[in-house]
């Protein structure tokens, strides 16, 4: 198990680079820094001069991979790949365009990101088991045929509807909850309420539609039928046998976004007003900020990895028959 | 036959149709069974032998249903219970054991709790008590160290021991009917016969009324009282075993029991004169371990087999699943590496051949797969698929000619030239085998390796198709080697027999010495559990 | 007149040939023919399908530009021709002027006076302040309250000419197909209620504004009705991009095995541990930033704009091919080791034989059910990424754009509920239509169903 986890923590490493390779190249090569000074100072006919005065201050006037004037290791170090990209591995991520200090921001905007996504996540995922368990005890009847039409015509509608519908609705017309806010003392869950209600009734459609197929899946296997011929009835062969045996392909599906909930969600946060790290990369895509949206790339792919790791974990607590080698 | 008083479960007019269309799947199905006998139901797949068990168990799919008949167990009738009382019925008076274990038992549940299930179900029995009745159940059915396998999964125990399980389980509340549908179907032969010795002694032990559902004669032969056979929804025929054996009265029936294998006459041995020469090769595949996935050894899937083939002759490999005579079949193909030893064909050595260099060697050796469904590509037509190999092997054939050769051999394998336009999946099992020996039989090859070309099909088909291959060798002088599990085949068609256990040829020697003087245990072993008739 | 062919009509136009010439192909294939049988004999497929065909002949006829030459100022006599600026095509054309009629600002649905007030002189002269009334809504009318009336006399008229086109439209098909199988019907009428639909709107537009008016002034159901070309092609053009990446790569990785396999396991687990939204962002971004430094290459806005969307489609292709190819991977893993394959091996067929005739057919089936699939994801999130500021460029119509206005919209009191109803709308029915059919083609072409109904 240990040596397991060891392994995929070294194959981690390759992935990373690559990632970090493909944004520089996107970064700095097929758009080098003299374009990225142009759009900055925002005027089409800018001066040289200017050009190189925002690319000291930026850190952008180094070679791109190799620094044939400076000495020994300097020729590796002194250049923007160097100073840019492989500083991320160390955790070091340094400044916004702005003049931001990353690292900070990251470290105060993850918790309320964390607070919508975690609820959104577990209440979600609650949610779908229960409609989909539902929706199986009426398997081959009419109910069950017009819910899959109601999930699938839920899963028609763009997220944005969910979002602006729901602040319409109970924000504006029935004034429950404010509208989009944050703030860290006193009745958080009043802001929190709206967001994560409109996150799960969102996720409802393609989730419960998902989870009835695995269930009916499993219905379908021969264990059932043993159960069966013991002369279990239908609700305990429902929650005794297929449930647990289905919690393992939901398991797979589900476990591999824990990580990625630091992140949370762009959308939600920006039309929220809630000042996660969802709304820090929609604000650094909005001002092309690349510095912010570079970081938050490895930080995505750090998590991605780690929630790949954590889904073969959970894989072998869930299922007897896994053994990780 | 018993008495009356000893009907334990009648089955009467038996009806059960598709709910769709209407058609009718069993036709008026009448049985019963007595304590302490086993009924066996025979029938090839199709026949409705196991829809019958599941309408009397009132667990058929919703695409069937019930349209006549009663079942009755004492002096209930099971199509007038409610849901409820039904489920009552099922596991504590009439319970049943299905083919696959593996999959019949829950995979993530262990198997002390999923026997402790259907005593919950039915008894008052918790705790500590039920524990120790599961564990007495697992000794009674012969489970080695009953205690400790009780908190073991499914997969952590082998395929018999998993099929003492699915007993055990069935007989926790001490029904009065056991239902086994195809019980040792999924079994090797020699746990086959330890697990159907079980089932006669709790038979017997218990007085239990048996309903065996099998497609195999050697089964019913050795193990039931009573039998009969089904065809297309109806029993043609029913007797008690020994009469049925000796003088059976339907044409069918006599097909089935012409299958069963004869172990007087055997294949006289052919020339001697070698194609393929096999020497001390070895296929061994990699097992990986620690951080760095290092290679720490190596699984011997065939470990240092020597054999040879003459020419015309067939060379019968038997052996067990797992035991690498596949493998082997795969590696004389040059589909596997070889890891030593030589493959010689016609005297030269072809394991190391790159794939330029083995072309002219796939024109004379070709292969016939278990599987007929899947050996063919269900988007190409017959005529593409047989002359798939005539044009990559470039027999420098023109279109015309090759046509005529397709014709040629689909007539040859009594399927008509007019097939030569259809496409795979609207034929059956034989005859989808049938096109696979026109395929290989279309290159003019002098060796086809036949991996359990027959395994996958009906008894009465599986003689007809063994029947055209024995044919095509006198007429092509073509050597088969005969890859197979299936001892009962081997008499009437194999010159030559090697038998296989775990990667190593135990013995070889002609059909009749290996069949009839045994020397290694395990061939004794595998050939006690040959059904015949005595 | 002077036909300007954008790229992405041209890529549109290749497309469909090449779908139709795909399609075609198939018939040859029995057991396909009988899959689509299935689809096709089931009500809702054909009334999802139809929906989607009017949809693609929408977008196929908005795809068809031209520009119209202008009449030469008077007393200027050139032979040389002059075209107007703005690119029409033929769809504006047939909605007969929709897109031309602009108001100041917004007003709601079929109202005569604009939304907002405004500093207005009276009869007297005297500067009042008050809701003006509309250009182009109900100005044959003598009393506003007559409106009506008016509207219910002008739809039963547009309706009857509506029925009236739809019975020379179905009557061929009926004559031709009334002795399928297939429940036509069901086609019929969807296809009777989109032609009355489609009458209605154009000849009530004349008179009032159906849907209302945006910001801008523009008509509300006209943007609605553009947004469908960009709707269509974005999920047809990105699939496009994406299939030939992630079909080859999946395939060689499931049958080469070894190092190439490897290979191709880095690359989509690489890309695919990228969050998905930042690298498109970024890459549009940049993209950007090229056509802002470079802005000599395009001739008029049209063609920019068009850049900016192809560019998009391709960056959704390229980024999104990870799943489709780890699919095709592991089914190709699984058919290698099938009989068929083993036996063209064992007769020396070629790798690229192996791979075209017997491997690539038989995972046809993934690719279709991914086309569908991904086909109404990519809609939605065209809406998601013009939000974000990173989508179809805003002198294009779009869904995404429409929608991303709403917030301020639904604030106002009263709020502005029509642009986005009409968005709604739309994107709404097609992505139900595609959702629904790419259900009953997995259903019909996925083994695992399929082996679930034959158990049964």
């Amino acid at each position: 198990m240990l040596a397991y986890i060891i392994r995929r923590l070294i194959y981690a490493i390759p992935i990373l680079i690559g990632v970090n390779l493909l944004t520089f190249t996107l970064f700095f090569v097929v758009n080098s820094p003299d374009d990225m000074a142009v759009s900055q100072l925002g005027d089409k006919y800018v001066t040289p001069e200017a050009i190189q005065k925002w690319k000291v201050k930026n850190g952008y006037d180094k070679p791109l991979f190799i620094n044939d004037e400076a000495e020994g290791l300097g020729a590796v170090t002194e250049t923007i790949f160097f100073n840019k990209s492989v500083r991320l591995f160390a955790f070091d991520f340094g400044r916004s365009e702005s003049g931001r200090d990353i690292t900070t921001d990251v470290s105060t905007r993850m918790w309320p990101s964390l607070a919508v996504a975690l609820p959104t996540f577990a209440v979600g995922i609650w949610v779908n088991i229960c409609v989909a368990l539902m929706v199986v005890m009426f398997h081959g009847t009419r109910l069950d045929r017009w819910a899959v039409f109601v999930f699938v015509a839920l899963m028609s509608i763009s997220y944005l509807f969910y979002i602006i519908g729901g602040q319409y609705l109970v924000a504006k017309t029935w004034k429950l909850v404010p509208v989009s806010g944050f703030h860290s003392e006193g009745q958080i869950w009043r802001f929190l309420i709206l967001p994560v209600l409109v996150g799960v009734v969102a996720g409802i459609g393609s989730g419960a539609r998902w989870y009835r197929t695995l269930f009916l899946e499993e219905a379908n296997q021969d264990y059932v039928r043993t159960a069966r011929a013991k002369g279990a009835s239908e609700i305990s062969i429902l929650f005794r046998h297929i449930l647990p045996n289905a919690l393992i392909p939901i398991l797979t599906g589900v476990v591999v976004l824990i990580p990625a909930l630091f992140m949370g969600s762009l959308l939600i946060e920006s039309f929220f007003g809630i000042p996660g790290l969802g709304s820090y990369m929609l604000d650094a895509i909005k001002s092309q900020d690349f510095a912010i949206v570079r970081t938050m790339v490895f930080i995505g792919s750090i998590l991605y990895i780690i929630g790949l790791i954590l889904t073969d974990i959970s894989y072998t607590w869930a299922d007897p028959r896994v053994r990780l080698n | 036959m018993s008495g009356q008083a000893d009907v334990r479960m009648r089955i009467q007019d038996l009806r059960v149709a598709l709910a769709e269309s209407g058609v009718e799947i069993l036709k008026g199905v009448s049985v019963e069974l007595h304590a302490g006998r086993i009924f066996a139901l025979v029938g090839e797949s199709g026949s409705g032998k196991s829809v019958t068990s599941m309408a009397a168990m009132r667990l058929l799919p919703e695409a069937l249903e019930i349209t006549g008949g009663a079942v009755q167990v004492g002096d209930q009738d099971l199509f007038d219970l409610s849901e409820s009382a039904m489920r009552d019925v099922r596991g504590r008076r009439v319970a049943m054991i299905f083919q696959n274990a593996m999959t019949a038992l829950n995979p993530v549940q262990t198997v002390g709790q999923q026997v402790a299930e259907t005593l919950k179900l039915h008894t008052v029995l918790r705790g500590d008590p039920l524990r120790q009745r599961v564990v007495q159940l697992f000794t009674e059915v012969g489970i080695p160290d009953p205690d400790q396998r009780f908190s073991f999964y499914p997969h952590q125990l082998s395929g018999g021991q998993q099929q003492r399980v699915m007993i055990a389980m069935a007989l926790a509340c001490e029904p009065e009917v056991l239902i086994a549908d195809e019980p040792t179907t999924a079994l090797d032969v020699t746990i086959q016969e330890q697990v159907l010795k079980l089932i006669r002694d709790l038979t017997q032990s218990r007085q239990l009324a048996v309903l065996l559902i099998t497609h195999d004669m050697g089964v019913v032969s050795n193990t039931a009282d009573d039998v009969a056979v089904m065809y297309r929804g109806e029993i043609i025929e029913r007797a008690s075993v020994d009469d049925f054996f000796h003088h059976p009265k339907e044409e069918y029936s006599r097909r089935l029991i012409d299958a069963l294998p004869d172990l007087t006459h055997f294949q006289s041995a052919a020339a001697e004169q070698p194609l393929l020469k096999l020497d001390d090769v070895k296929v061994h595949f990699p097992i990986r371990k620690g951080v760095l996935q290092r290679t720490v050894d190596y699984t011997r899937a065939v470990d240092g087999v020597s054999l040879h083939i003459g020419r015309a002759e067939t060379y019968a490999l038997v052996g067990e699943s797992g035991s690498g005579k596949s493998t082997l079949g795969r590696a004389i193909l040059n589909l596997e590496s070889v890891a030593g030893g030589s493959v010689q064909f016609n005297g030269e050595e072809i394991q190391h051949l790159g794939r330029k260099a083995m072309l002219p060697y796939r024109k004379q050796i070709q292969v016939i797969f278990q599987n007929p469904y899947s050996s063919m590509n269900p988007r190409l037509s017959v005529g593409e698929i047989i002359s798939e190999g005539m044009e990559s092997l470039g027999l420098g054939l023109s279109k015309e000619e090759r046509n005529k050769r397709i014709d040629d051999l689909l007539t040859r394998v009594q399927l008509g030239p007019e097939v030569v336009s259809r496409y795979p999946h609207e034929f059956s099992g034989g005859q989808l085998q049938r096109i696979a020996i026109a395929r290989a039989l279309a290159v003019e090859p002098e060796l086809i390796i036949c991996d359990e070309p027959t395994s996958a099909l009906d008894v009465s088909i599986r003689s007809e198709v063994l029947d055209l291959l024995q044919e095509l060798q006198r007429e092509f002088a073509v050597s088969y080697l005969f890859i197979t599990h299936d001892l009962s085949i081997v008499p009437t068609l194999a010159h030559q027999v090697g038998v296989m256990q775990l990667g190593k040829l135990v013995e070889q020697g002609t059909a009749e010495q290996i069949l009839t003087r045994p020397q290694h245990p395990y061939t004794q072993a595998l050939l006690k559990s040959v059904p015949r008739i005595d | 007149m002077k036909p300007v062919l954008l790229w992405s009509d041209a890529l549109i136009f290749m497309l469909v040939i090449a779908l139709v010439i795909f399609f075609y192909k198939l018939r040859e294939d029995p057991q396909t023919r009988e899959r689509w049988g299935q689809v096709f004999s089931s009500r809702l497929g054909m009334i999802a399908f139809t929906i989607i065909i009017t949809y693609v002949g929408v977008a196929l006829l908005d795809s068809l530009h031209f520009r119209r030459a202008l009449e030469n100022p008077e007393g200027l006599q050139t032979e040389e021709v002059f075209y107007d600026n703005k690119v029409t095509s033929v769809l504006d054309v047939m909605l007969d002027g929709m897109g031309d009629r602009f108001e100041r600002t917004y007003s709601a649905p079929f109202a005569l006076k604009s939304f907002e007030k405004q500093n207005m002189k009276d009869e007297q002269g005297n500067s009042i302040r008050d809701f003006p009334q509309l250009k182009h809504a109900g100005t044959h009318l003598a009393d506003p309250s007559e409106r009506g009336a008016d509207l219910l006399a002008k739809s039963l008229v547009a309706l009857l000419w509506g029925v009236l086109i739809a019975a020379i439209v179905i009557a061929p098909q009926w004559l031709l197909l009334r002795n399928s199988y297939n429940p036509w019907h069901a086609s019929w009428g969807v296809q009777l209620v989109v032609i009355c639909f489609f009458t209605w709107l154009v000849s009530i537009s004349h008179h009032y504004h159906v849907l209302g008016t945006d910001k801008g002034g523009a008509d509300v159901a006209y943007q609605s009705i553009k947004g469908i070309r960009t709707g269509v092609l974005l999920g047809t053009l990105s699939t496009l991009v994406m299939l030939p990446i992630a079909v080859s790569l999946g395939v060689m990785a499931g049958y080469f095995k070894g190092w190439v396999d490897d290979v191709v396991q880095y690359l989509y687990t690489t890309l695919s541990s990228i969050p998905g939204i930042l690298l498109i962002a970024a890459s549009v971004l940049l993209f950007q930033v090229y056509i802002d430094l470079n802005p000599d290459f395009f001739s008029i806005g049209m063609e920019k704009a068009d850049a900016k969307f192809i560019a998009l489609c391709f960056i959704l292709g390229v980024t999104s091919w990870s799943t489709l190819c780890r699919l095709i991977r592991a089914e190709t893993l699984k058919i290698s080791q099938l009989g068929y394959v083993q036996a063209a091996h064992a007769f020396g067929v070629s790798h690229f034989r192996i791979l075209s005739r017997h491997i690539l057919p038989n995972v046809v089936h993934i690719i279709l059910i991914t086309f569908v699939l991904d086909f109404s994801a990519l809609v939605l999130a065209e809406a998601v990424l013009s939000y974000i500021g990173v989508g179809i460029d805003p002198s294009m119509g779009s869904w995404g754009n429409m929608i991303n206005g709403a917030r301020s919209e639904l604030s106002r009191e009263p709020a502005v509920w029509w642009t986005l109803t009409g968005a709604f709308f739309f994107m709404f029915i097609l992505v139900l239509a595609a959702n629904l059919f790419s259900d009953l083609v997995r259903d019909a072409f996925d083994p695992r169903t399929i082996n679930r109904r034959a158990d049964s």
